[in-house]
């Protein structure tokens, strides 16, 4: 080690201590050499051609001089140090942490290899994001780490997560044979209708279907985009969801790497936040159905289904003709993503304002869509009649539950205070004191309504008819 | 790294392929087999670029079959650790960048990403120094460094990194 013996630092203490480092480094070397054995499947034992001979040469050569490289210029770098009060154990643990000892912590590995360190992973814990890479799996403290991150990035930028459903949510499809006679107009006329529908209409050969996009999906995908960061989370398969987002998202701006399916969920017939990267406060989820949502209500924000087949009518049990039969569509201006487009826009607005202060990392998006969705029937005071199952508790049912999440106040009695009497059937007592009294009387959908909407409905909307004993 | 390597493989022939053309008939299905596959001891091979030798062909018994020793060259791609490399960029996302380098495709997480470098997501995400000299985004050239290496029966999938000296983006992609 002439390094050693010509550093100005040369005193009778460390030339002890150079010997002590040779010592060291060569046990370590002769252990390292002995491990540096190729993990990638290299079988060195086969005396095969004089060619394949080369090759193995050439990976030892790579491996060791890389270490010893490393190593030498760690030491140069400790020895020549001039404040030389530090101990002896110190500069050796400094020096035993320099030299390449497996430190890493695994955060996740691709395929069994680590991401961070290269080496074979053997225990493959952690949550799959087969979305990302299909073999791709991170442990919690990654995700945990990448979502914190992400988040800061995020709100700098005043942005928030949405994830969106596929199927009757921003689009509708029907394979070719669920067509009904009406339907086949559309299997001849694809192009001539593409003007008429706006280039919404798509026929998809290879998955021998049709595809039919919401009204006004582009202008909310493009409007949504600057406040939100999107992910899709559909119930479909991979494929399937694939082809949608080229629909969706042709030039890959909205969805890159974020389109999660079937195939990802952890749970069965679930579906989870714990595969999107970002924070469960600050991700508002657009959804047709509610009960894959079972852990993350509170997030949700129900949607109306959109039917423009007739076999999705059909699937819900709905027996009237569908939009594609009648030949006309949901309205643009006004349909459900037009709705649902202010309401996000209103509750990004009350996020990220000012007047709260400068914690927004504290803000939970939850209590702000909490807070929204009591604007809707507040001041509203309603008694039921004919809604619930005779021995029902009432407080427990669907409808109570909306209406008080509305911000309407429930009571199961009539008194003055009372501002509207919901009912099925007009010729219940409840019903005729409602006349009599000139309340409300309203159908159980209004409230429905509301929900989706979110806004009050005109009351006179919803008739209650009298039903005949 | 390329290797222009001697390859050996036996190959069976069905009898009705015999006959005047029975050297390209074998020929061509060695390389309808053997191009696009890999293994762990040679790579990827990549392309095979002559016959060396056919040996004498051994009827099997019990089948038609005849069996042909093959001797050939071809070009073989096979990455190792600690190698350098220059790739394009692929794809870029919150957990770091994929990329190509001929038939191999590398990841290179962001904790291999030099610590001065964040993800920006939007229309083109990429990875951006705080004062917006460095840019990497998709086909973007990199030359980055192999730790970690996994082969199977189709593709080579390797980890990467960037964050030691000299390496990193080397040009941005053509406008």
């Amino acid at each position: 080690m002439s390094l050693v013996a010509d550093s100005p630092v040369n005193s009778s203490s460390s030339e002890d201590f150079a010997t002590l480092l040779d010592a060291e480094l060569d046990s370590i070397s002769d252990a390292s050499a002995g491990l540096e054995d190729d993990d990638d499947n290299f079988d060195s034992a086969r005396p095969e051609d004089d060619d394949a001979n080369e090759i193995r040469p050439l990976d030892e050569f790579f491996g060791s001089q890389c270490r010893k490289k490393r190593r030498k210029v760690e030491i140069l770098n400790c020895v020549i140090d001039p404040q030389g009060s530090t101990a002896h154990d110190e500069k050796l643990q400094i020096i035993g942490a320099s030299v390449e000892k497996d430190t890493c912590t695994h955060p996740g590995d691709i395929g069994g290899l680590c991401i961070r360190c290269g080496q074979k992973v053997d225990d493959r814990s952690g949550v799959a994001f087969g979305y990302i890479h299909k073999d791709l799996r991170l442990g919690n403290h990654e995700v945990a780490r990448i979502r914190k991150r992400d988040f800061k990035n995020l709100l700098s930028q005043k942005k928030l997560y949405l994830v969106l459903d596929l199927d009757h949510t921003l689009l509708n499809s029907t394979r070719f044979l669920d067509l009904t006679l009406e339907e086949e107009y559309l299997r001849s006329q694809t192009h001539t209708l593409q003007e008429a529908l706006k280039g919404s209409l798509f026929r998809l050969d290879y998955l021998h279907m049709f595809t039919k996009l919401r009204p006004f999906v582009r202008t909310f995908l493009k409007e949504a985009s600057n406040s939100f960061e999107m992910y899709i989370y559909t119930m479909g398969e991979r494929a399937y969801a694939m082809e949608m987002a080229k629909l969706l998202d042709p030039e890959n701006i909205y969805f890159n790497s974020k389109v999660i399916a079937q195939g990802d969920c952890t749970q069965r017939h679930q579906k989870g936040l714990d595969v999107v990267l970002g924070h469960e406060s600050a991700v508002l989820i657009l959804d047709d159905t509610e009960p894959v949502w079972v852990k993350h209500k509170d997030n949700l924000i129900l949607m109306e289904r959109y039917h423009f087949f007739a076999s999705s009518c059909q699937q819900f049990g709905f027996n009237c003709k569908s939009l594609s039969e009648l030949k006309s569509d949901e309205s643009e201006a006004d349909g459900a993503l037009a709705t649902v487009l202010e309401v996000l826009k209103q509750i990004h607005r009350m996020f990220f304002d000012q007047k709260l202060g400068d914690n927004v990392v504290e803000r939970d998006v939850r209590q702000v869509l909490k807070t929204v969705r009591k604007e809707v029937l507040k001041g509203c005071k309603l008694v039921f009649s004919r809604v619930f199952p005779t021995k029902f508790q009432a407080e427990n049912h669907q409808l109570w539950k909306m209406a008080e999440q509305l911000g309407a106040l429930c009571t199961v009695e009539v008194d003055p205070s009372v501002t509207h009497v919901v009912s099925t059937d007009a010729g219940t007592k409840k019903s005729r004191w409602a006349e009599q009294e000139k309340m409300f009387l309203v159908h159980p959908r209004w409230i429905e309504a509301a929900n989706y909407l979110w806004q009050k409905q005109p009351e006179e909307n919803f008739p209650v008819k009298q039903t005949k004993n | 790294m390329f290797f222009h390597i001697v390859l050996e493989r036996n190959m069976q022939l069905h009898p009705r392929h015999f006959g005047r053309d029975l050297r390209d008939k074998l020929v061509a299905k060695l390389m309808k087999d053997v191009e696009g596959t890999c293994s762990g001891r040679h790579g990827f091979v990549v392309a095979i670029t002559g016959i060396e030798h056919v040996g004498k062909g051994l009827i099997r018994d019990g089948t038609g079959f005849v069996t042909f020793p093959v001797k050939y060259q071809c070009v073989v791609f096979r990455p190792f650790k600690g190698e350098i490399l220059e790739a394009v960029v692929t794809m870029v996302n919150k957990m770091g960048f994929f990329a190509e380098a001929g038939p191999v495709q590398i990841f290179v997480s962001n904790h291999l990403i030099p610590d001065d470098m964040e993800f920006q997501s939007g229309d083109m995400p990429n990875y951006t120094t705080s004062d917006g000299s460095v840019k990497i985004q998709k086909d973007s050239e990199v030359r980055l460094k192999i730790i970690g290496t996994r082969v199977d029966a189709t593709e080579i999938f390797c980890i990467g990194t960037i964050k030691d000296d000299f390496l990193g983006v080397i040009s941005d992609p053509e406008l």
